[in-house]
């Protein structure tokens, strides 16, 4: 029964973490990887499945029955249903695929840490609610495993709670990810109101169809609407401005930081507004908001990476970028236009092949700590390709997709997003073109950045003279319960986009998508594009170059302040060379990346943090009010009723 | 003979219950002055309990009111009254197994006695029809509190907090009885259904000439109920009372005065009319003495919210905390009653009266279960005063600890507990909440909504510290108390109501019946159009 197996994988990792709660904590503690491990992997064999029954139903879907009422108040009801359709499979099995083997990886990492359990149980109940987010029929059961994704990161975050960085780091994120969550829970209901009264994902988007067709649907509605699901999937993909989280979220252990701030729970915005396609496909507006907000994210955070020094923050800021970028994709595909089923394609393709490559950087970034005891800035060490040579190699591959590097899975995957909104640019009217226009030569200056990054990052770990920290004589590569998982996913980093890209796979699954076959306005077909496939290949190997130049060649070069006493010693033809460099390129990006980080670590961190303290602050001026005194009381009593009598009297 | 006298002396079947809660009160009373046992006079009230459980079950069903007669009789016995007097003995049988060991041995008989007669108080707030009623009931709640927060614990905080409450409480009633008065002189009557009657059938012109009276009126009833509440800004004495008294003091505080004052409101306000009073004028429920009362409910819900919330992130006071957790959890119930005035009618989906006793009865579980465990772990040689205190909780009692995060979780309004559930219903009906036909702009309610969800994110602040000190943290003295087991007792059924209200079929069981109580079609016998204003 294909239904069984949506309940299965539901069932699996929440018993994983029953299991570790109840009994695994007294009982096994040094073994509690086991039962997670067992969930998460038992999970991808039911997505697997899954995916399998969902290409052979006729339907294009597995789905539960309807009859198990959650919630009914009259014109209210929210069911309790599963459904998967090509978009959902995709996702479960990206989960769990990737999700099993970071668990795996993870046993050999927090090998021996005090909350070894918890861990476990964290990751279990984490992998619970990511998948119920996905399989979920209706919105409101969405918004209950949204919050519970948001509840399991910060216990995930937290985990290091000694660290007082970590824990306010968990705040941050939990605080920030709860005010988009008020934005989703705004456009549900905004969405229940004016589409149908009802909750559940097709009768909702049924009813806009139909509005639509029918010349009664009121674009600023349907705009509102669009706006506020965007606000809650900006909260927890950390799009601009909502973004200043998940930085700070690399306190987190590397696990951690490769299963849920690259691999998962980040996708989950980029999930809702991929599923809610129906409804942005409408609404050009809120189609150019998302694509903004995302081009405008890759942009800037592929900036600020360029500058900084900590490996793990070179790549949250990446994951930023390439969240941006598969927003860029879904904000690109114009329902008018007929590219809406291009741009899901486009955008859950990358977000498939970044979970690969991301987890795989995230994990060989892990491995380096794990090596490092602990210190990941990248100025304090330098040259480790001899000593821990699995993690040179699979980081390699890691960073060659990412770098959009030709053939790797990267390359095909940013090569649809930067297809889809090169589509809207030519096809678009009225002020897209113009808008997709900049965005279009944005992403691609964002994908030279991107290799540039990346390899630096790479370069200054892995190459130049052997240099370690401070207490560290013998680098050891990891166990090979963490070199496993390495490999692996550096073939998946280098293997996916090919295989599952040209050959159009990946397409034919999407396409088994309901949303997608159930409104054929929005479906067009798909012309591999070579010219851009050719630019994006030069400019990504151009930013490799660069880093190359700037890191192996003449590191001398990449430090400002150094460069410019050296630059007498440099031969004549060479200094014009490098000046151009360092006026054209170096300097206004050190400068441009500095103004980035300054407005993002002061302005934007110190508006948010000002937020949370309005709270403290207000609490302070009222405090004095509460002196003890009765008759003081009494009094204010009486003054408020005098207030309301006032105010209501006035009226 | 008076005309209604054969439904007056109908009315005795159906206060057997309160009789029966009175009349064990007085066993209580008088036992406890020939023996101190703890055990046997907890059992006694329990038993009490029971007594009028089952004496509810059995009672008529529906009293029978023909034609005028609900404007002769003092009590009404329609679907709000009898959730209320469910909700009143449910909670009272767990306010008696929260406070089984704490007070003195001594003292036990009289503190149960007490408490009987509060909870046949609270009953009879549900079903009062007359403002006498009404006020004798409130009273019936708070002359047995003022002596009930002062019995199990003889210091000097102890009694300060006593002594606060009496004198607020006092000034409380003193606005209720103003505002009561004025609502004689406007209407002619003491009875509530006549005093609806007669406020709704009035023409504009008649409301106008009266509207002045009506609004004063109006403000004191809510001024003297949202002190019962917990209302800002008369809110006052809560935390400093809640950290004086008990914590089984504190427990009762935070539920019991709650139940007696939101039902109170819907009554007086209009919100549930009783049956017979014919409603088919234009006026919204909860309008009958004002137009304003939206509004006003409007502030008083965003100001409890907001200080409520902003004051606890900054305490370290585990009862103090709680004190002003429960002030915000009144803004949220005070935002359905806002909402309520605009979401009525037949097919309206979402009904601000229901959100708001769904509320009323997972919050009962939510704060009884937290109140219960502080009780349970606190010892005088190992407090459990402070936040800090719960450091390494789970480490120590990992089950109490584990509890009580659902606890916490449920406060914070986590998907899957009856938090979540009651806060979705509440939102979501400020949210839908439209006004047609009235001159308030359309975005009012929906701010509202916002500022709850937003002030729901900060209340996640510190119900999330309360967690994590509890698990990432380690106490340099753990605790040693095991739980008792009545205490136990009560944090577990807290739990699995928590739980059990918030899915099938808790969820739909619970919504029917608080839907039921603005089901009018249900119990009216007749359609009557009446003329006759009915005089004392």
């Amino acid at each position: 029964m294909p239904s069984t197996y949506l309940w299965m994988i539901l069932a699996l990792p929440l018993l994983a973490t029953v299991i570790i709660a109840t009994v695994g904590r007294k009982l096994f503690p040094s073994k509690c990887h086991l039962p997670c491990v067992a969930g998460a992997v038992g999970a991808c064999v039911f997505a697997v499945l899954t995916l399998i029954a969902v290409l052979q139903s006729d339907t294009g879907a597995v789905e539960t029955g309807r009859d198990v009422v959650w919630i009914n108040a009259g014109k209210m009801t929210a069911n309790i249903s599963l459904r998967a359709d090509g978009l959902t499979a995709i996702m479960l099995v990206m989960v769990t695929f990737i999700g099993s083997l970071i668990a795996i990886y993870a046993a050999g990492y927090m090998h021996g840490d005090p909350g070894y359990p918890r861990f476990f149980a964290a990751v279990s109940g984490f992998l619970f609610f990511m998948l119920g987010l996905v399989l979920v029929n209706n919105f409101i059961l969405l918004y209950a495993c949204w919050e519970g994704v948001g509840l399991c990161s910060y216990l995930l975050i937290g985990f290091w709670f000694a660290k007082p960085s970590a824990a306010a780091a968990a705040r941050k994120a939990f605080l920030v990810t709860r005010l988009g969550d008020i934005g989703l829970f705004i456009g549900i209901l905004i969405l229940w109101q004016n589409f149908g009264h009802s909750l559940e994902y097709d009768v909702v988007f049924i009813n806009v169809k139909e509005q639509y067709d029918a010349h009664t649907l009121d674009p600023n509605l349907l705009f509102w609407a669009c706006f506020c699901l965007f606000v809650g999937a900006a909260g927890k993909s950390a799009q601009f401005p909502l973004h200043v989280w998940l930085p700070d979220a690399m306190e987190g252990p590397s696990p951690v930081s490769a299963l849920i701030h690259a691999a998962t729970m980040v996708t989950a915005g980029v999930y809702l507004v991929a599923r809610c396609t129906p409804l942005f496909g409408l609404s050009p507006n809120a189609q150019m908001l998302v694509a903004i907000i995302g081009g405008f994210t890759a942009l800037l955070a592929a900036v600020i990476a360029v500058t900084q020094t900590d490996l793990k923050r070179v790549l949250a800021y990446s994951t930023l970028s390439q969240l941006g970028y598969m927003f860029l994709a879904l904000g690109s595909g114009l329902g008018e236009q007929k590219l809406a089923s291009l741009a899901v394609m486009a955008a859950i393709f990358h977000l498939f092949t970044h979970a690969f490559f991301k987890a795989l950087l995230f994990l060989g970034a892990g491995s380096v700590m794990h090596a490092m005891h602990n210190v990941i800035d990248m100025r304090e060490f330098g040259g480790l390709r001899k000593s821990l040579p699995i993690t040179h190699w699979t980081f390699l591959c890691g960073a060659a997709a990412l770098a959009g590097f030709p053939l790797l899975s990267g390359f095909w995957s940013k090569d649809e997003v930067l297809a889809t909104t090169y589509g809207a640019w030519q096809h678009g009217h009225g002020a897209q073109p113009i808008v997709y226009g900049v965005l279009f030569f944005s992403a691609l200056f964002t994908a030279g950045l991107t290799a540039f990054y990346t390899f630096r990052a790479y370069f200054m770990t892995f190459w130049g003279d052997e240099k370690l920290p401070h207490g560290v004589e013998h680098p050891h590569e990891s166990p090979a319960i963490m070199a496993w998982p390495l490999r692996i996913l550096a073939v998946g980093a280098l293997l996916v986009g090919v295989v599952l890209g040209p050959t159009h796979l990946f397409q034919k699954v999407i396409d088994e998508t309901w949303v997608i076959q159930a409104f054929p306005h929005l479906q067009g077909a798909h012309h591999p594009n070579w010219a851009l496939m050719a630019g994006s290949s030069v400019i990504a190997l151009a930013g490799i170059g660069l880093a190359y130049l700037f890191y192996v060649k003449q590191p001398s070069l990449a430090d400002p302040a150094i460069t410019l006493p050296s630059l007498y010693d440099l031969s004549q033809a060479k200094f014009y060379f490098d000046e151009l460099y360092e006026l054209t390129i170096v300097k206004p990006m050190t400068i441009f990346a500095h103004v980035c980080r300054i407005v993002d670590a002061y302005l934007l961190d110190g508006v948010v943090d000002l937020l949370g303290q309005i709270p403290a602050f207000l609490g302070f001026l009222v405090r004095p009010v509460q002196n003890g005194l009765v008759q003081f009381y009494a009094l204010l009593m009486a003054l408020g009723m005098a207030g309301f009598a006032l105010s209501v009297l006035m009226r | 003979m008076h005309p209604y006298a054969s439904q007056l002396a109908e009315l005795f079947h159906h206060l057997y219950p309160e009789m029966a809660l009175v009349l064990c009160a007085c066993v209580l009373f008088i036992g406890g002055l020939f023996k101190a046992d703890r055990r046997l006079w907890g059992i006694v009230a329990l038993a009490g309990l029971a007594t009028a459980f089952a004496l509810t079950l059995i009672s008529p069903e529906a009293q029978s009111l023909p034609g005028t007669a609900v404007f002769g009789v003092p009590v009404v016995f329609d679907s709000l009254a009898h959730l209320t007097r469910l909700l009143a003995l449910a909670s009272g049988a767990m306010f008696i197994l929260l406070c089984w060991d704490e007070s003195p041995e001594r003292f036990v008989a009289d503190h149960h006695a007490c408490f009987l007669l509060i909870i046949a108080g609270v009953s009879m707030v549900g079903s009062a029809n007359d403002l006498c009623v009404l006020f004798l009931a409130l009273e019936l709640i708070s002359i047995p509190t003022y002596i009930l927060l002062y019995l199990p614990k003889h210091d000097d905080a102890s009694q300060e907090a006593s002594m606060k409450y009496f004198l607020l409480s006092v000034l409380a009633s003193a606005f209720l009885l103003f505002g009561f008065s004025y609502l004689f002189g406007i209407t002619g009557t003491t009875n509530i259904a006549g005093i609806m009657q007669v406020m709704l059938g009035a023409n504009d012109e008649e409301r106008k000439a009266v509207a002045g009276m009506a609004q004063i009126s109006m403000l004191m009833i809510a001024a003297g109920l949202c002190f019962r509440v917990a209302a800002v800004p008369f809110h006052f004495y809560a935390p400093d009372v809640y950290q004086g008294t008990s914590t089984s003091g504190a427990a009762l505080l935070s539920y019991i005065p709650k139940i007696a004052g939101f039902v109170a409101m819907l009554r007086i306000f209009g919100f549930v009319l009783p049956p017979g009073v014919d409603s088919a004028g234009h006026r919204a429920i909860g309008m009958a003495l004002s137009d304003q009362t939206p509004t006003l409910f409007w502030f008083l819900a965003a100001l409890t919210m907001t200080i409520g919330n902003i004051l606890a992130i900054l305490q370290d006071n585990l009862k103090r905390l709680f004190a002003y957790s429960s002030i915000s959890h009144t803004g949220y119930m005070l935002v359905a009653l806002a909402s309520a005035p605009y979401l009525s009618g037949p097919d309206a989906a979402t009904n601000g009266v229901a959100a708001l006793l769904f509320y009323l009865v997972a919050y009962g579980a939510m704060t009884f279960g937290v109140f219960a465990t502080i009780l349970m772990l606190h010892r005088t040689d190992r407090p459990v005063e402070s936040v800090d205190d719960l450091a390494g909780l789970a480490k120590s009692h990992p089950r109490v600890a584990l509890l009580l995060t659902v606890l916490c979780l449920s406060l914070l309004g986590f998907p899957f507990t009856a938090g979540f559930t009651g806060k979705f219903f509440v939102f979501f009906g400020a949210l839908a909440t439209h006004a047609p036909g009235s001159t308030l702009p359309h975005w009012l309610y929906p701010t509202l909504a916002v500022v709850g969800m937003v002030n729901a994110a900060i209340g996640g602040w510190y119900y999330l510290r309360l967690i994590s000190v509890m698990y990432l943290r380690t106490s340099v003295k753990p605790i040693e108390t095991c739980g008792s087991i009545p205490g136990l007792a009560t944090l577990a059924i807290c739990v699995a109501l928590t739980l059990g209200l918030s899915v099938p079929p808790g969820a739909n069981w619970l919504l029917r019946s608080v839907r039921q109580t603005t089901d009018r079609t249900a119990i009216v016998a007749q359609p009557q159009a009446l003329n006759m204003v009915p005089g004392p």
